[in-house]
Parts: structure tokens; sequence; C-alpha cells
């Protein structure tokens, strides 16, 4: 293997399509016009010298060693900084040039080590040697030679003695990333690299790492480097952490991975990282790794390391015997958003093929199942319409429940340098996140919602586009459905949907709900992005449905700078989604109960598919306590942490007979497992992810496998042992038989992902290179659908007892569960879940900023510590989830959404009151009665409360009900259920429509 | 000359007179030490948040210009033309001799403009041309 | 009776406010003007009489000579060993040609009605019933051109800014004025405020400008106060704001002051500095004219230059441009400075020789001793010695006498002088107000230094003197800015001009 070398043409490409000629040194080149004599040069393999300039920065002009010669012109102007000009010669070589540039070098030389820390990878070395300087002339000169190093900050190095002050690092800081936390102190002389006076760690530094990456010396170098030494060898793969995916340049000696370098060449991050893909990889390589398979009798019993094939054979007897006892649905898995394409097909093909049934769901259910369910509805396809670049072309960005600068960091820059442009924000959000005010970023308005209004406020910013004309009518009349335009107008109408009508639930004022609707129905191009604040709520669905109709209404669709833009949590949530992990979907969204697409893959196959939908997560923890569902096996996901109401998972896992945990830890679900298969790192994996804007990115191994094993060769051996023979040789042949069996997928593969780097899906003999954008001249549906969408407010209510809304959400520097970053250096950022509160609730209840307090809600309660900011209003508190000791889903309940079961993090009613003894044990409240059944009643009175119809709604809460749950539950419903506790529409429902035995 | 205490009431109320100014970074920085003799250390932070800017971009300011102090006064302040006008007519020597004489504060500047009558010095504000020790001994009384 | 004391800081700092108090306690009936100064620095404090015959100056007065002046009864012009006859009389001012400085040193510069009476508003009412083509044909017709030192002809900037797209432009008024030697922006402002608000209001309507920035150097406290005052009268009389002159153009002012940094009277530091930021040279292109102020188009002019355009659009260019020399059209305000016995301005055509400034208007050195040393054109500008004497004072002769014009001043050294000394100095005083941006001017100055100070010790000096004219290449031919692109030429000057003072031998 050797080092993959991205070149650096000095400056950024022009944008201009106007081409120019030229000639240098007697070579003549045609390039864009604006292009920089630099960048020219290098294009026909001219190598200026330089130092100031890389391509992922504005040309600055500082060190003044890439000067040339232009014909009729004086001086000797900087290349950089110089456009090209139609006829322009110019020559990049002469005695003269050649002094200067060794004069300049030798000046250079005069204040920098003789010898760098870094060796070879220091520019102002290689540079010398190119132009042919060993030493530098001037004697005892006044240096910078005697500076201290700052070493605080845990990934990389200050070694103020070898910076040049060329600023590559502070606009980094800047122009890539944004922040603007470094700067140049002092002048003259005495100018030097400064992170605001303090050191690294005590400045506004969000370790990124662009400024690293950025400097030509060994001023910022990362620690590894200097500890591992140089790389030997490179491999270019996709960062595990977030929904971005970004690529990198793992650079490796030997075995061991050096550093992580974002590519240039990246199509998501474009060389751009955050601290979690550019450092903190280490938890790969972490000594709590289990690298052998373990099995135990009992959840008491200690673990005992066993070889693969008894742990297999152990497991496949376990989920054998279940079945035999409890029938051929009392099993199932879950697949991961943590692992690849490969392994999430995989893992669902075992459960619908060698388990025999639909039990399959993925932790997208509790994060943006509703994304995939109300953009399914209005546009035909479950995912974003956009790629990341197309924020650059924003005029007007409306950001709603998400936090970019801290979930999706990579992206936030671009999002931020947007707005630095000239772009608008708006921000519905319950906090105060940071881009509603962070430098160089101000939010034109910031919606500040009360948890659980969502709804209410894009009704009302619906309202306010309707009401006033500000609708495109154009774009309704060529591209929407008439007939569902015409229901929604006049739904949206209504008094009830007006600002001044929802301002009370949601408490945004009505002129700033007036404001922001103008601002963005006027905008040339407006788009949305959202998060889990939209998604995470019992109306989640509708509330991705309501997003949907507002794009639409304004004509925000099918072209840059617009569109409808999920921010995807996992790094492979959307893959996971992609790859057929819904009970109800067959890869590529195709449904269960669909016979062509069942036929497509019983032939693949060679099995016949239960043509019902099988049990969605919760479903799953229900029937498990009802004692119906008893085996499960688990890839990558840590349900026992990350599942909201903890007391109600413990207990559906404990009651289980065979848990089969596949990670790299032992977690917290492993604590109720009875195998625990070890799996593989993002380096050690062959396959690919899928990002947030449907980007397919190879993930290479770049090492060998830990366990011995790839991570889809345990599954197959399951499913073998299962009695269904499954085996793959690589990745690759994985991706050929989802592409065969996948019409969104039929021209992806392997040899095309690296020979294009990347592809967006659709991919497919009509978009043989992929699909940037999508809907670009109709919706993937034919007709954009407007859905109704009536505010239904949650069932989760303050109340006397519980008068707080807790809402939750993410750090920069943790990732979700932690299991990741709380194994890496990370923690000195944050170490662990902080309550937030007002500082008018924290008076009230005499809780000083930083003590321990008591965090209980309806069904349980914990212990952190308190932090008094004006970041949330009076009446919210805020907290993380994590670290397992502070148990934060203990509190959250098993509320969900109507129409996918997410559940609703983003609200819990709580009460907190100071804690004297500090933290102490977590309080899980006792699980008794029939869960399940209680579970089915709220969700069938949930459906018939959101359904958006005026005529016969039962029958649409049928059909809701038949598409999503399994024959087990409608049984229930129909035969177990008191009909007082339902609604007369549920009621309806099931004398209309249920009774038919086409559904059982 | 008289400076008020450092107090940061006082200093927002005095930012509030910038708020609507474009690029008023150095401006703040520039009132803080009219009112106070100084920029105090917090001044950094509380100018970066009320104009929404990072802290490293206030401290890179604050650093550049030979101007703004970040250490009250603690006597009278004299400015000498260190220039080429002044150093025709003596000011090296003059530099010297203050120095040497007074105990306050003695800075170097460059040019205030009074060059065909130097050697100038500023103190406390006021110019004096064609100084003298015993003109600068005579201002500071 | 009115009396004349000037309020302009040079005269302060000989004692004017003292003789002006002293005046107004002796006789409280006198209505004292503090006007700017004439410009006759070695004269200050010059205090005038209005006589019926006209204004008598005496001078130089200290507050002691107030008693024997009354006594003399000066204040109908009576005789006294400081009367000076009729001010303009005095044939040091009598043979310059006051144009930019006309008024400056008669009127009370916050009197708008003076300014008025003085031909004030003409060229600014002119322009407002022009279009803007036609105000800056006539600025460029009049051969116009930077006052800054740069020399570029203000007519064509002007265009540029017109013809760029900006949703807000910008008049920059460079009022950082740091070379030593100079001080004619701080006497226009000090003493006729009201021609540099007409300039650059003349200057907003010809680009489509709405807004005028000055930018004044911290070092100018009086000129600051002036200058505020100043904007605040024109503000409140019709004249600055949405509604200029009762036109439907729409002008206003703002002062911004700098802290402490020469560099920041490079143009584009200027611009960060307004911005508010560290005062960072910029890369050209692209030029202010077109991404200037806030990323806008942005005129930026000098205080002299702005502070021509009244009397050009009043006259017209042709009246403008009969004076001067070949292209150094019109005239020069040039600043005597340093060891001269008559320091002040002197306003004269482009073209008058360095011997008539240094000797006849000067009158030789303050010292008595032997003139041996000029520097023309501030901290950047060349070391010339007396045999260069007769050097015509203009753009292009100055150049090829391997100097340059710069803002206009002139600085005189008496035989004391050490040139090696002051090369060092030059370097020095680029490492202490270099930006710090690029590497000849941030390491170069004070490697510069530092090898001189070898040469001035003796330390292998041919060697260092080599190595000296190596870095004064690469910071010539290598620096982003003029800062440190024009550093060599008073070292390189004073090398070339007065070899022996490198000899590596102490005198």
């Amino acid at each position: 293997m050797t080092m993959i070398f991205e070149p650096d043409f000095g400056t950024p490409a022009s944008e201009k399509l106007e081409q120019v000629s030229l000639e240098i040194d007697g070579r003549s080149i045609t390039v864009a016009a604006d292009t920089s004599i630099m960048r020219a040069a290098l294009e026909v393999g001219i190598d200026i010298p330089k130092l100031c300039s890389t391509d992922r920065l504005k040309a600055f002009g500082s060190c003044r060693l890439c000067i040339i010669q232009v014909d009729g012109r004086n001086g000797t102007p900087s290349s950089c900084t110089t456009p090209v000009a139609e006829g322009m010669k110019v020559a990049t070589k002469s005695e003269k040039l050649d002094r200067i540039r060794k004069g300049v070098m030798e000046l250079y030389l005069s204040d920098h080590p003789a010898e760098c820390a870094t060796g070879a990878e220091c520019e102002v070395h290689a540079v010398a040697k190119k132009i042919g300087v060993a030493t530098s002339r001037y004697t005892t000169p006044e240096t910078h030679l005697d500076l201290a190093k700052d070493e605080s900050n845990p990934y990389f190095t200050f070694d103020s003695t070898e910076c040049i002050v060329c600023n590559r690092c502070v606009r980094a800081c800047d122009e890539v990333q944004g922040t603007f936390a470094l700067t140049i102190e002092n002048r003259g002389f005495e100018a030097r690299v400064s992170s605001s006076g303090t050191s690294f760690i005590d400045s506004e530094c969000v370790s990124c790492g662009a400024c690293v990456q950025a400097c030509p010396t060994g001023a910022l170098t990362e620690k590894t480097l200097l500890t591992i030494g140089p790389p030997t060898s490179s491999v270019i793969t996709t960062c595990a952490y977030c929904g971005v995916g970004c690529s990198f340049k793992a650079e490796m000696r030997g075995d061991e991975v050096v550093r992580m370098v974002p590519l240039k060449a990246g199509g998501a991050n474009e060389g751009h990282s955050c601290v979690k893909g550019r450092f903190a990889y280490g938890y790969a390589t972490h000594s709590d790794r289990i690298t052998k398979p373990m099995i135990r009798a009992s959840i008491n019993d200690p673990w005992k390391e066993v070889s693969w094939d008894e742990a297999i054979t152990y497991a496949s007897d376990g989920l054998k015997r279940i079945q035999s006892e409890s029938g051929i649905n009392a099993i199932g898995g879950i697949t991961s958003s943590r692992c690849t394409n490969e392994e999430v097909f995989v893992v669902q093909k075992m459960v619908r093929a060698a388990f025999g049934n639909n039990n399959v769901d993925t932790c997208a259910r509790v994060c943006h199942s509703p994304t995939g369910y109300g953009l399914g509805q209005t546009f035909g396809t479950s995912a974003g319409t956009q790629d990341f670049e197309s924020v650059e072309h924003s005029d007007v960005i409306m950001l709603i429940g998400a936090n970019p600068t801290s979930a999706h960091p990579v992206f936030a820059s671009r999002m931020k340098q947007a707005i630095r442009k000239g772009a608008k924000l708006i921000v519905i959000d319950p906090r105060v996140i940071p881009l509603v005010r962070t430098p160089g970023v101000e939010a034109a308005h910031h919606l500040q919602l009360m948890p659980g209004t969502n709804v209410a406020v894009i009704n009302a910013l619906a309202h306010v586009i309707v009401t006033e004309g500000l609708i495109k009518r154009d774009f309704v009349e060529a591209r929407c459905d008439a007939q569902s335009f015409k229901e929604w107008e006049e739904f949206i109408s209504l008094p009830e949907n007006s600002p001044e009508s929802l301002e009370a639930s949601s408490r945004v004022p009505a002129t700033q709900i007036r404001a922001a609707a103008y601002l963005f129905a006027n905008a040339r191009n407006g788009s949305i992005y959202y998060g889990l604040g939209v998604t995470e709520h019992s109306q989640g669905s509708t509330m991705v449905m309501g997003i949907a109709n507002l794009s639409m209404a304004t004509g925000n669709i099918g072209r840059k700078g617009v569109g409808v833009n999920p921010l995807r949590g996992q790094n492979n949530v959307q893959g996971s989604c992609d790859m057929g992990s819904f009970p109800h979907e067959l890869p590529g969204y195709r449904h269960i109960s669909n016979p062509d697409t069942r036929k497509i893959f019983n032939d693949a196959w060679g099995v016949e598919l239960q043509e019902r939908p099988g049990m969605r997560i919760p479903n799953m923890f229900d029937a498990a306590i009802a004692g119906q569902y008893r085996g499960m096996y688990v890839q990558g996901e840590d349900i026992a942490q990350s599942d909201p109401n903890t007391s109600h998972v413990h207990a559906a896992l404990r009651a289980m007979d065979m848990v089969i945990v596949q990670d790299l830890f032992l977690n917290e679900t492993s604590k109720f497992a009875h195998v625990f298969l070890p799996g593989t790192s993002f380096l050690e994996k062959d396959g690919t992810f899928t990002n947030a804007e449907r980007r397919i990115n190879r993930v290479r191994p770049v090492m060998k496998s830990k366990t011995g094993k790839s991570e889809f060769e345990v599954t197959c051996d399951l499913a073998t042992a299962m009695g269904y023979p499954m085996s793959y040789e690589s990745g690759a042949q994985i991706m050929d038989e989802i592409a065969a069996t996948t019409p969104t997928f039929s021209g992806v593969s392997f040899a095309k992902l690296d020979e294009l780097g990347s592809i967006q899906w659709p991919c497919n003999e009509a978009n043989p290179q992929g699909t940037p954008m999508m809907h670009i001249d109709h919706f993937v549906r034919g007709q954009g659908q407007f859905m109704k969408t009536p505010y239904v407010p949650t069932d989760e209510k303050a109340t006397r007892k519980f008068p707080l809304l807790l809402t939750t959400g993410r750090v920069l520097s943790q990732y979700n569960v932690g299991a990741q970053t709380r194994r890496t250096k990370n923690n000195i950022w944050h170490s662990e879940d902080i309550l937030d509160l007002h500082e008018s609730d924290a008076q009230l209840r005499g809780i000083a900023d930083g003590s321990w307090v008591k965090l209980a809600s309806r069904v349980g309660e914990t212990i952190m510590k308190a932090r008094i900011t004006d970041e949330v209003p009076a009446g919210v508190v805020y907290t993380t989830f994590h670290f397992p000791e502070s148990g934060a889903n203990v509190i959250t309940t098993d509320f969900s959404d109507w129409a996918t079961n997410c559940p609703e993090y983003k609200v819990t009613a709580v009460e907190i009151s100071p804690s004297i003894q500090g933290p102490g044990e977590m309080i899980e409240t006792h699980i008794g009665g029939d869960p399940q059944l209680d579970s089915i009643i709220r969700m069938a009175n949930q459906i018939a409360a959101n359904v958006p119809a005026n005529n016969a709604p039962e029958i649409q809460v049928a059909h809701h009900i038949v598409q999503f749950w399994t024959p087990t539950m409608i049984g229930r419903l129909r035969n177990e259920v008191d009909h007082a506790l339902l609604s007369p529409i549920v009621v309806r429902a099931i004398e209309i429509t249920l009774m038919t035995n086409q559904y059982l | 000359m008289k400076f008020s205490p450092w107090s940061q009431d006082a200093a927002l109320t005095l930012l509030a007179t910038l708020r609507d100014e474009n690029g008023p970074v150095l401006m703040a920085l520039q009132l803080m030490q009219e009112e106070f003799g100084y920029v105090d250390q917090a001044c950094v932070a509380l100018i970066a948040n009320y104009f929404n800017k990072s802290r490293a971009e206030v401290h890179g300011v604050l650093t550049f210009y030979h101007d703004l102090r970040t250490t009250p006064p603690t006597s009278h302040q004299i400015s000498i033309c260190a220039a080429e006008a002044c150093q025709a007519v003596g000011a090296r020597n003059l530099e010297r001799e203050i120095k040497a004489k007074f105990n306050d504060e003695v800075q170097s500047a460059y040019c205030f403009g009074n060059c065909a009558l130097g050697p100038a010095v500023m103190v406390d504000g006021k110019l004096i041309g064609r100084a003298t020790v015993e003109k600068i001994e005579k201002a500071l009384q | 009776m009115r009396v004349f004391v000037p309020g302009d800081s040079a005269a302060i700092s000989v004692g004017a406010d003292e003789v002006a108090t002293a005046i107004a306690q002796l006789d409280s009936t006198v209505e004292i003007i503090r006007n700017g100064s004439r410009g006759a620095l070695w004269l200050e404090t010059l205090v005038e009489v209005q006589t019926p015959s006209g204004r008598i100056a005496f001078g130089p007065v200290t507050p002691a000579d107030v008693q024997s002046l009354f006594d003399a009864d000066f204040l109908n012009g009576g005789a006294h060993p400081l009367s000076l006859g009729k001010t303009e009389e005095i044939e040091w001012l009598s043979s310059q040609e006051r144009v930019t400085f006309a008024r400056v040193g008669i009127i009370d510069p916050l009197s708008l009605e003076d300014y008025r009476a003085h031909g004030g508003l003409i060229g600014l009412r002119k322009a407002l019933k022009l279009s803007h083509e036609v105000i800056i044909n006539e600025v460029t017709e009049s051969g116009l051109r930077g006052r800054g030192g740069a020399g570029f002809p203000a007519g064509i900037k002007w265009r540029t800014v017109a013809q760029s797209f900006g949703e807000q432009k910008y008049i920059c008024c460079n009022a950082d004025e740091g070379d030593s030697g100079t001080f004619a922006d701080r006497m226009l402002i000090e003493g006729d405020p009201f021609t540099l608000i007409e300039g650059m209001t003349i200057a907003g309507i010809a680009v489509g400008a709405t807004k005028g920035i000055v930018y004044i150097r911290s070092e100018y406290p009086y000129a600051i106060a002036t200058l505020r005052k100043a904007i605040e009268i024109a503000r409140t009389s019709d004249w600055l704001g949405s509604r200029v002159l009762g036109t439907t153009h729409a002008f206003d002012i703002e002062v911004r002051v700098g802290a402490g940094s020469y560099v920041c009277g490079e143009e584009t530091a200027m611009l960060e500095s307004i911005e508010g930021k560290r005062g960072v040279v910029r890369a050209k292109p692209p030029l202010p004219a077109v991404e200037g102020l806030f990323g806008q188009p942005t005129v930026i002019n000098n205080v002299l230059t702005l502070s021509t355009v009244p009397m050009i659009m009043a006259e017209g260019a042709t009246a403008y441009k009969s004076r001067g020399v070949g292209r150094s059209l019109g005239t020069q305000i040039f600043q005597l400075a340093g060891n001269i016995a008559r320091g002040g301005i002197v306003e004269r055509s482009f073209g008058i020789s360095l011997n008539e400034l240094v000797n006849t208007y000067g009158g030789g050195t303050l010292s008595g001793r032997p003139f041996r040393a000029v520097q023309i054109g501030g901290p950047l500008g060349a070391y010339f010695s007396s045999a260069q004497i007769e050097t015509a004072m203009d753009y292009e002769s100055l150049i090829a006498a391997g100097g340059m014009l710069g803002h206009g001043g002139v600085v005189v050294f008496d035989d004391t002088v050490d040139l090696a000394q002051q090369a060092k100095f030059a370097m020095e005083f680029c490492a202490i107000e270099s930006c710090g941006k690029c590497t000849p001017c941030r390491i170069g100055s004070t490697r510069g230094a530092e090898t001189i100070d070898l040469i001035i010790k003796g330390v292998r000096v041919d060697e260092n003197k080599k190595l000296l004219l190596d870095l004064c290449e690469v910071m010539t031919d290598g620096s982003l800015c003029a800062m440190g692109g024009l550093t060599p030429l008073p070292v390189k000057s004073a090398m070339i001009n007065f070899p022996t003072d490198f000899d590596g031998v102490r005198k």
C-alpha cells in the first residue's frame, strides 16, 4: 500500500464559466476566468513555490514565495492573488525571482528550527530545499525559538517555534470551520498565532482539526504523528459517527492509525472534519474491545469466552427452541445504523429468510422513522431532497429542531459560511442553540416554541403564507396534486391555524411567526433543515408532512438551494432504512404486502416471505413483557441506554430467553444478554455507509478484523445455523445482491464507487451517475401530495406534579450513548450529562448552579448536576444522554409518534428538586399489568386523533393500522380491548374494516 | 487624566452606544480605554459577546494597536515623538533625559504632526512643541 | 475688535492657548477668533488683529509678550518689535500659491458663515446640478492626483467606483497622516474642516456613495475634535444628512479614530481598521474601488486630495491644471520640518526646487549648523544630500533622483546626523509598525536593523552590506505593500548618498 496524495492547487477553483487563455513559461493554457496564476500553472504541472496558500482557503498573499513576472506589468506580484487574464504572458522563473525567493526563504530559516519535529512534513524545509537554500546568512538574529509549546489540546500540539505566521490556521478556522477561535496576536515581528491569548483548551476552539490540516509546518501537529511516527500508507474510508458521512484518509503506519485526514475529494465534507471523526477514533482499538465470543446461561452468570462455533450454535439453539415453543414470530432482530449497508442487509435478510418473520426493526425507529413516513406520503420517497452543497445556494434557511454545530458539525460549517455570505436563518427551537447567535452568524428569527408544539408553529407559518397570498401558485399547479392542495388550503386557512390562535400553545408571538413566514415565502431559494427535534414527538410524522407542505406551497423543491433536508443522526441511518430494516418494508422502501416485491426476494432467496409487517422495537418490548417475544439479535445498538423509558426496556430484556448482542463493547444491553458476539469497528469493515444526502460512501478496511471474522460473516453463520445457509465472499458481493433486488440501487457496485468516489441514490439506468438532487421535474410519487396536519397537543403535558418539560439533545464532543466517544479523550470537554435550567425555575426550587438535582418523571428518576442558563426558557429543562450513569432515559416515557412509534424523547413532563447526597441509584418504576394492551389502546387512539381526514377517518385509521401493525396486535385490539377505552373512530374502524378476515 | 474605575455595568452601558455601528470592535476597545484608562481583561469576552464576535477576534485587535493598553495607568502619561523630524532636533537625547528624570510612563510615539516645532511631546493629552525637560516639568504640575 | 489667535495644535504646543487667555484677561471686549494656522509655524503664536486696513500680524508671541502688545496698542496696529505688518504682505506667505490651503488661517474653522463668505460650498452647489459623469470628468480633467503618496489620478479611481455595483458605496478619507515631517492634513482639518467635508460630499455625489468616513489618527486629538464639531454643524445646517443642501442627494460623514498604527495609513489596512479589525494589509485585487470597505465599492482619497476637489469644481479643471509641471499638475503642499529655521506649510506649484524650499523658505537649519541631509516623503522616503539640493520637487523628478514625493514632507538634518543610524531607524520603524502579514516586512525589517547594527559596529562590514542590499531587494520587490516595499528607500539612499557613514568605523 502507498500513500494517497491529494495535490494542493494553492487557491480554490474558479466558479466562472468563461475561459481565458494565457501563456505561462511559454506554455499555452486555457483555464476558467478568475483562476489564480498559481492554480493555472499547477494545472500544467508548473509548481510555483508557496507556503501561505492552500486550495481550501482564499488566496492571502503573505509568504511572497509564489511571486512571478508578467510581461508589461511592473513588479513581482504573488501568483496566488493575481488572476489570469486573456493573452497574459507569465514567467514563473527568472534570476530575479530566484534571488527574491531565496532571500525570503533565508528570512524564514532565520526564525525557524533547523530540525522540525515532523521532519519532512514541514513545508518550510521542503520548499527551502526545492529553491536551493540550505541556511540563512543572518547571524545572531532575534528569534521566537524559545517559545513554549501548548500541549493543552488532547489531540494536537501547538509549537509556536515552528510557526511561520502564514495565517493558514487562522484562515481555516474562519473560512472552513467558521469558529474564529484563532487570531494573530501582536504585529510586525511579534505577530504570532494565538488562540485568543489563552491555551487552546481554554479557547473557543472546537478541535475540528482544520487548523492542523492547514498548517504547513509542525506548529500544529497531531500528537499521534509525533508518538507513532510518519505514516507509510493510507486508505480512503468513511467516518462512522454522524449522518454527514465525511470521507477520510486513514493514514497508517503498519497496522496502526497515525491520523485521520479529511479528504478534499470527499463529497460530503470536501476536506473538512470535526473533533469526533478527525480525532476521536481511538475507541476502535480501545482495550475495552471484546474480541472473543462469549455466552452465559443466565444474565446473572459471568460471561464465558467460547469459540465462534460454540457461540453461534448456542445462539441458534436458543432461538430455534423459542420458535418451537412460542411460534415463528417469537424472535426477531434489530439492525444497526452504525453498521454498513451490507451488514444491515444481511441482518434483515437473516430475520426475514432464516427466522422466517418480519420482526426486524432498526434504531432509526427511535430517530428518523417519521421522516420516512412523512416524506414518503408527500414526496414519495423517504430521504432528503438535496446534497449538502445545496445550502450554499440558499437565501433563507429554516432550521427546525436541529443543532448542527453539535450534532452535524461539518455540515454546520457549510451552513455558517452560507449565512455569513448573506443567507438569512430562521431557527425554530425551544433552546437558544448556538446558531441563534454565534460569532459571524445571527438568526433573523428565533421562534422559541414550547417543546411539543412544532405542528402548531408550522401550521401557523403555512396559515400566513396561504392567507396572505404568498403561495407559489405556478409551482403548486404544475407539480402538486390539485385536490390535496385544495383540501389543505382550506384546512390551513381555518382560523384555528392562525398564529394568533396558536400563540397560546406554542408561546411564539404571532408577529414573529408572520415576519418569519414572509421572509421564508419571499426567499428566492428557501430551504428547510431539520433534526430529531422534529421527529421525536408524538406528532413527528405530522410535522414532517407540515414541512413538506410548506416547501411545496412556497415552490422550494427541485433546484439548488431549496428542499427538505433531514439531518440524519447515525452514520448509516439512511442506509439502514434503505436496506429494508423496517418491519413493513423490503429494501428500497417497498411494502412487504406488495406481492411483486416479495416475489423478487422470494425468487432471489428461495423462500416464502411473510406478507404482513412484523413488530417495531416498542412492540417487541411490549410483546416481550407479555411473554410472546422471547429472543432477539441486537446488532450494534445499546437499546437499554438509548431507548426511552428504561424501566420498560429493562423489564422487556429481562423477560427474554435469548438476547444476542453484537457489539464492540459490553454495554447496558449486554447486561441482559446471553450471547455476546464481538463486532468490528469501521476501521475493519468492508462495505458502504449512506449519509443524509443519500450519498453512498465506501468503507474500506484499514486493518485486519480484531475478531478474526467480518461482521456479516457472523450473521451469515447464525443464519446458516438456523437452517438457512447464507454466505458472501465480500461486501461487494452483498452490494451486487442489493443492486439486483432493489431498483434504486441497481446501478451501484463497489467498482463504480471506487471509480466515482461516491454515488447518491437513486442510481440506476435513468441516473447512472446517481442523483444529487431529487424531484427536479416531478416528485417520485408523481404529483406532490399535500397532507392535512391538525395540531394535536401531546398527552405528555406539564402537570402540577411534573410542571417542567424536559427535552434532550447532544453536545459536540460526545456521541449518542457515548459508547465511542466516552472511550476517547473527548471526555476532557464533556464528562457528564448536565441538566440545563432557567434561572427562574432554579430560584423557585432553591437550586444552585453546579449543584446536584433529582430529576423525576412519571416513569423514573435520576440525579445529575444542574447548570443555570438562559439557553432554555423558563419551564423547559434540557439534558444530554451520553452517559449511562445519568440515565436520562430513565425519565423519558414510552409515548411516541402516532404514525411510526418514534419515541417522544423531546417532551417529558418532569419535576426537579435539590439533591443533597449527590449521584445515587437511578430509580426505575415497576412495570406491571399488560403494557402491550395499554400501548395498543394508546397507539390506536393516537392514530385516530392524528389521521387527517374529514370523510371516513375510520377507513384511514384502519388502513394505517393494517399497514404497520402485526396481525397479533390487530387481533388484540379487536378482541381484547374494552371499546369504552377507544376513540369512536377506532371503534368504527374495528367494526367497519378490521372485522374482515383479510387482515388477520 | 481622570478615569472611572472598571465596572462591567458601566462598560455595557457604553457598549450600547455602539450597538448600531458597523465594525464596532476597535471603537469598543477605544471607548473602554477612554473611560477606564485601559482595557480590562474582562472586556475581551464582554465585547466579543456583545457584538457577536469571537474572543480571538477581539484579542487580535486588542494586541495589534499600540494605543490600547491592558493595565491601568499609574502615573502621568508622557509620549515623546521618536520619528525623524523630531530626531533631527534632539528627540533622542530628550527621551533619555525624560526617562532619567521622571518616574512617569514614557512611551515612544511616531509623529504628532508638529514636525516644524519639534521635539514634540504629549503630556496627558496636551501637546508640547519645542519640548524641553523644563516645559514637560511645568506641564506635569 | 477681532483678534486671531490660532487654535491649531502646533500653535497651541508653543503657547497659543495661554496667549489667547492672556489677551482675554487684559481686554474682555476683544473677540478672539481661534483660526487655523497660516502655516508659518516658525512665527507661532502668530497673533493677528483685524484693522480697517487689513489684518496685522504679530509673532511669535508668547504669553509674556501680551502685556507689551497691549502697551503698544497692538489692537490698532501699533508698533511693536513682534509686529510683522500686514499678514498678506509677509513674503514667506505672499510668495505661496494657496489653493488647497486658501482659507486655512484666514477663517474661523467652525464658522459656516465664514466658510461661505470665502467661497465655500460653491463647488458643491455646482456639483449638485451636474451629472455623475460630468463631475468625474471634471476631476479627471483637472489632473488631480492622490496626495497620499501614490499619486494615482483621483478621477480614474472615482470612475471605477461609480461603475461598480454596490448596495452601499463609501467615501473614505484617509486622514491617517503618519509620516514624520508631514502635518498638512492635520492643519487643514484644524484650519478649514468644511473644505474636506465639501470635497467628500462632492465625491459622494459623483460616485453614488451616501456614507463618508474619515479615518484619522489618534495622535491628532485636536483635529479629531474640530472635525467632529464641523460635521455636527454641517448636519444641523441642511448640508449633511438625507437631503444635501435641499436636494435629493443623501450624504453623511462619520469619524473613525486610529489606535496607533502607521500601516493603517496604507489604504487596505485602513479599511480593515475602519471595519474594527486588525490593521492588516489586504492583497489586491480586488481593488478597494470594486470591493472596499465592508466589501463595497469605496473611494479612498487623502485629506488633501478631497480638500482640493471643491476648488476644482468651483473654478474648473483648467484653472487647477494650469499650475504645475509635466504630469504633476496643480499645487503641492510642502511641509518643512525637522531641523529647520522657518518650518511650516509651503503650498507651491509642483516643480519648485529643494533648494528654494530648504533655504529660501526654510532659512537653513534651526541649529545654524551646516545642512547635511534631507528626507523627503516621510519615513519611507529617501535621504538626499546637500549635493542634490537643486532637485525639482515633483513626482517624476524625485523618482528619477531615487526618491519619492510621498506626502510632501521635507525633513532637514544638520551635520550631526549619522545616516547609518537613520537607516537603522528606518528598519526599526518598519519592524515596529509592520502589520506582520508578509514575510519580507515582518522578518526582514528586524533582520535589516540587526544587519545595519553589525555594520555600525564594524562586524564583517562588506559581507553585511551585501546582505543588506540583498535584503533591500527582497523587501522592495517581495513585500505586499508599500510599508515593506519602501523601507529600503531611506536605507539604500543613505548608503548611496552617504557612503562614509557605512564604512563601519565609528566617527
